[in-house]
Parts: C-alpha cells; structure tokens; sequence
C-alpha cells in the first residue's frame, strides 16, 4: 500500500493531475489545492537547482524562458537522486533537442561547460606529482605509464566561442559585452586551482593538448597519448606540455601499467 | 583531530548557510551548534568541505539530511548511506539527524520533503530503516516531524502518535521542529499541545525553530521569515515539557543578515534560561 500511495502522489506532482486526489483528505482546502501546493514547491525547488548550476544559461535567455525550460526538463527528466548535486547533468542534452531553443545552437554547449564548472567545483582534491616516485622508475617504463590527471580535470569543446559567452555573463563583468562569433572553436580545459584548492579554473587548450589529456582521461599509456596528441599536429612539444601540467597540477600521479 | 564537543543543553544554534559564512569567520559569533543540510558536502572535495573542516575546528556540527527519504518503499540509497558516512567519517558531527518523510519513489525523486501515510505498514517501515541508518552509521541518528499540506485517506494514526511510536519503537530520539507542529495544527486542524503531551520527554534531543508564510488558506512552511510569536509560545510549552533542549533556529530562503539569526538564537538563549535539562531519563 505504502508504494501505491507514494507511487500515485509522485505521478501526479510531476504531471500536475489530480489522479492521486482520492488518496487524500480535502477538509478545508481541496484535495486539488493541496497537491498545487506541493506540485509548486517540487518544480520551485528544482528549478531552483538549475538555476544555481546554470546561472550563465539563465543570463543569456532570461528568466521567463528558463523557468519554462526548467519545468519541461523536471518533466522530461525527473531527479534520479536525493543528493541535488546530482540533479541537472542531463540539461545540455535537453537544451540542445529543446525546439525553443533552436535558434541558439550554442546554448547546449554552454551548458556542458557549466556542468563541467559544478563537477570540477565538487570533485576530489589530490596531493601533487610525487616527481621522486617518477625518477625512481626505469626511463624505458615511462612510456607504458599511465599518467593520472586531477579529479577536477574535465575537458569541453565547442564550435562555438562559449567561453567568451561564459566572461560576458558573470556577474560583475565590465567590459564591452561583445562575442566574435567567427572565432576559432573553443577547446577548454576546467578544474580546480591547486594554489588555493576550491577556484575553478577555465582555460583554452590547443586541440593536440586536448587529445592528450583525452586520451589520459580514457586510462591510455603515455605513449598512446602522445601518439594521439602527435596524430593532431606533428609539432606537439610533450616535454612543455608534461611540465606544465605537472607543473600546474593537471597530471597529479602515474600508474603502471596493468598493475 | 577534532576537538570532541558536544552540543551542551540550555543553548541555541543556528543553520549555517553559505551567505554567512565570511561573516561567520571574522565575527566568530558564540552560538552552540551549526547545523547544515548533509548532502550539500556529499562532494568529493573543494570548497565546500573545506569550509565546513573550518567551521567544525571552532563549533559543533550538527549534520541534518533532507535527501535520504527515509520513508520511501524504496531500498534505502546505497549511495546516499555511503556519503552520508564518509561525510559524518570526516567530519565526527555531535547531532545527525533525518527526515520522517520520503522524497521519492521508483528511483523518481520530487525531492521535497513528503509527509507519510500514518498507518501501521508505514510504522513498521520507517522503524526498520531508522535501525538500517543506525546500524550504517554506526551512531545515534535522530528524526524529525516535518510540515505538511495534506493528509493520507488511509492514515489511521495521528500524526503525533506516529512520531511517538518511531521514536519508542527504534530506541532513537526525535527533532522536534515546533514551526512544523504548529503549521500542522493549523493546516489540520488540531491542538499544537496535544501533540507536545503524546511526546515522551527525554525523547527530544533538539528541537528547530523557522518562520512559516501565511498563504490565507494554508500556513506553508518557507523557513524564510523570523519565529512568529505563536510559535514561540508553542516552544515555551515543549520546554516545559522536554528541558532545555539544544534548540536550532533555521532560515532557508530570503536569507536576511548573520545578525538577524544570531538575535533570533539569543532570543531562544533567553527562554532556554529559564528550564533545567531534563533528558537524564533518555533509554
């Protein structure tokens, strides 16, 4: 019985019917009124949600067309979780299909980025690159090692400039607020400053960087990675970019292979 | 590595919310406890826990979950069970505390807090889980009474009898929130003192004060508006009742000033005064 009921009431909060109304008490209000109530407080709470993973989203298409586009994805694509951290991965996907939003390519992309933002934002911290650990390794490993990139590393691309789109919608922004829409594709790395271990961080990276660290993302030996970066373009410097990264704390460990 | 505290009887703590916490390090206020929602440090890392290791070297921390959905036909969230661990692990929280209510069902979550059927099968349901969350945790775990717009047809219990029976029942202790109960009684028609004498004393080991919105026909419970003096009457009675409970002002929305929270602490301060603790005959 306790399913049946719960069971009901989700269906109906989420529809915004009155299917569920029998199973409950009317007394001073009507059984209608009283899942208004709740229906308004689930839609309110998880619009809610987005609009604070989104906030750029919001700025660009403003608060009317948000708050309909929210309502359909709470629809669309119920919560799966009672951590709302979780809630929202799927809302650049939804954006991109969303027949509204057609006229603006752009926005699902966007919205991967954010998403990247609040992940990096909640991801793991990590000590930095035991260089040691490394040195005490044999030089003709290296190549089969598995290179361990920082819990906040993400990595976006767009053939739009949506990191310019992202500077002009934050809050406090100043300058002329124009995009060059012929601008080259963004490729953009995200993660978390190890200087002060809670800032994201959005960078441009070049399209070899990108494959690289790609391919560490997928677990690929340093060889294999390099060989993809190299496959992009042939004048790739691993030894600028590995010390960078390290440097910077973007590749945080190693692992050996099949170990 | 923590400082062991305790939460001590007879003062007030305060919902410790982002907006607050600059003016929380440079004023270092002397409240009791801070309490915040468990799942907004269920991340891996970053800011959020970092703050939280900052605020928990001063002050003791109160951990109340909004999103395990304790009442739920569902199997509890292994997911859920294993951050809220690794989080109460990290930071050795005095109080945890839950919902008696269920946020979700067939893996589709409203995430809002949802009242439960109050009948026998939902009695022995959530009884069952608060010992599974127990056991989990390996602590004491205390649930509280939430507000609500409707009642089930097939509730055969009252509601207060209800939270009575979990709390009996499980051996845990209960969170009062007075706000809640006294939205209830207006909502449903019912004596708010009625509830507070079904309630075993010795049985509340905090209790939350907020402000609710009068909507005309309904009270809805916003947490967003100072404790109304009905509600601070309706306290009085519950401390004359239970002692000097530790007791939590929370505010959720429209959040005004630290300064304003820390009034409304003092103000509970000044009524906590004048009761003994009376929770020694706790089972």
């Amino acid at each position: 019985m306790l399913r049946e009921t719960q069971t009901a009431i989700a269906a109906s909060l989420l529809a915004g019917d009155v299917a569920a109304a029998d199973r409950i008490r009317s007394g001073k209000m009507t059984t209608t009124r009283r899942l208004e109530i709740y229906r308004h407080n689930v839609y309110a709470n998880l619009r809610g949600v987005l609009t604070e993973i989104y906030p750029v989203i919001l700025a660009v298409v403003g608060d009317a067309f948000f708050q309909h586009a929210a309502d359909q994805f709470v629809k669309a694509q119920p919560s799966r979780s009672g951590d709302l951290n979780q809630f929202g991965r799927e809302w650049a996907v939804f954006l991109g299909g969303y027949p509204h939003a057609a006229e603006l390519p752009y926005l699902s992309d966007v919205a991967h980025l954010e998403w990247a933002w609040h992940e990096a934002f909640h991801a793991g911290d990590a000590p930095r690159f035991d260089l040691a650990r490394l040195a005490a390794m044999p030089a003709e490993v290296h190549g089969s090692l598995c290179l361990v990139l920082h819990p906040t590393v993400r990595l976006v691309k767009s053939d739009f400039p949506i990191l310019r789109i992202w500077e002009v919608n934050q809050p406090g922004f100043t300058g002329e607020i124009k995009v060059d829409w012929d601008a080259p594709a963004d490729t953009l790395l995200i993660r978390r400053d190890m200087t002060d271990g809670v800032s994201v961080l959005i960078e441009r990276i070049t399209n070899q960087e990108h494959a690289f660290l790609r391919a560490l993302w997928r677990h690929a030996t340093l060889e294999a990675a390099t060989t993809a970066a190299l496959a992009i373009d042939a004048a790739f410097d691993l030894q600028a970019f590995l010390f960078k990264s390290v440097h910077t704390g973007i590749i945080v460990d190693f692992t050996a292979q099949e170990q | 590595m923590y400082p062991s505290f305790h939460v001590e009887a007879g003062r007030a703590g305060i919902g410790l919310r982002t907006p607050h916490y600059q003016a929380m390090i440079e004023t270092r206020p002397d409240v009791a406890f801070l309490e915040v929602h468990s799942e907004n440090f269920f991340g891996d890392g970053g800011q959020p826990l970092k703050y939280l290791a900052r605020f928990r070297q001063d002050y003791p921390i109160s951990t109340h979950g909004v999103g395990l959905s304790l009442g739920s036909a569902d199997a509890l969230d292994r997911e859920h069970l294993r951050k809220l661990k690794r989080l109460v692990d990290r930071i050795e929280p005095a109080l945890v505390s839950e919902h008696l209510c269920w946020i979700g069902v067939n893996g589709r979550f409203l995430n809002d807090l949802l009242p439960l059927p109050y009948t026998s099968e939902s009695l022995v349901h959530i009884v069952d889980r608060v010992s599974e969350l127990q056991d989990y945790l390996q602590r004491d775990v205390m649930v509280e009474n939430v507000s609500s717009y409707l009642e089930f047809a097939e509730s055969s219990i009252p509601e207060w009898e209800f939270v009575r029976e979990v709390s009996q029942r499980s051996g845990c202790r209960l969170l009062l929130d007075v706000n809640n109960i006294y939205v209830n009684a207006t909502n449903h028609d019912f004596d708010a003192r009625v509830y507070l004498d079904a309630i075993a004393p010795g049985s509340v080991g905090e209790i939350h004060l907020a402000g609710f919105e009068d909507a005309g026909d309904v009270l809805i419970d916003t947490h967003g508006s100072p404790v109304s003096d009905e509600v601070w009457r309706l306290y009085e009675y519950a401390l004359q009742r239970f002692g000097n409970v530790p007791t939590l002002i929370e505010w959720d929305t429209d959040i005004p000033e630290l300064a304003v929270l820390l009034g409304e602490a003092e103000k509970a301060n000044h009524i906590l005064g004048r009761y003994a603790q009376k929770s020694d005959d706790v089972a």
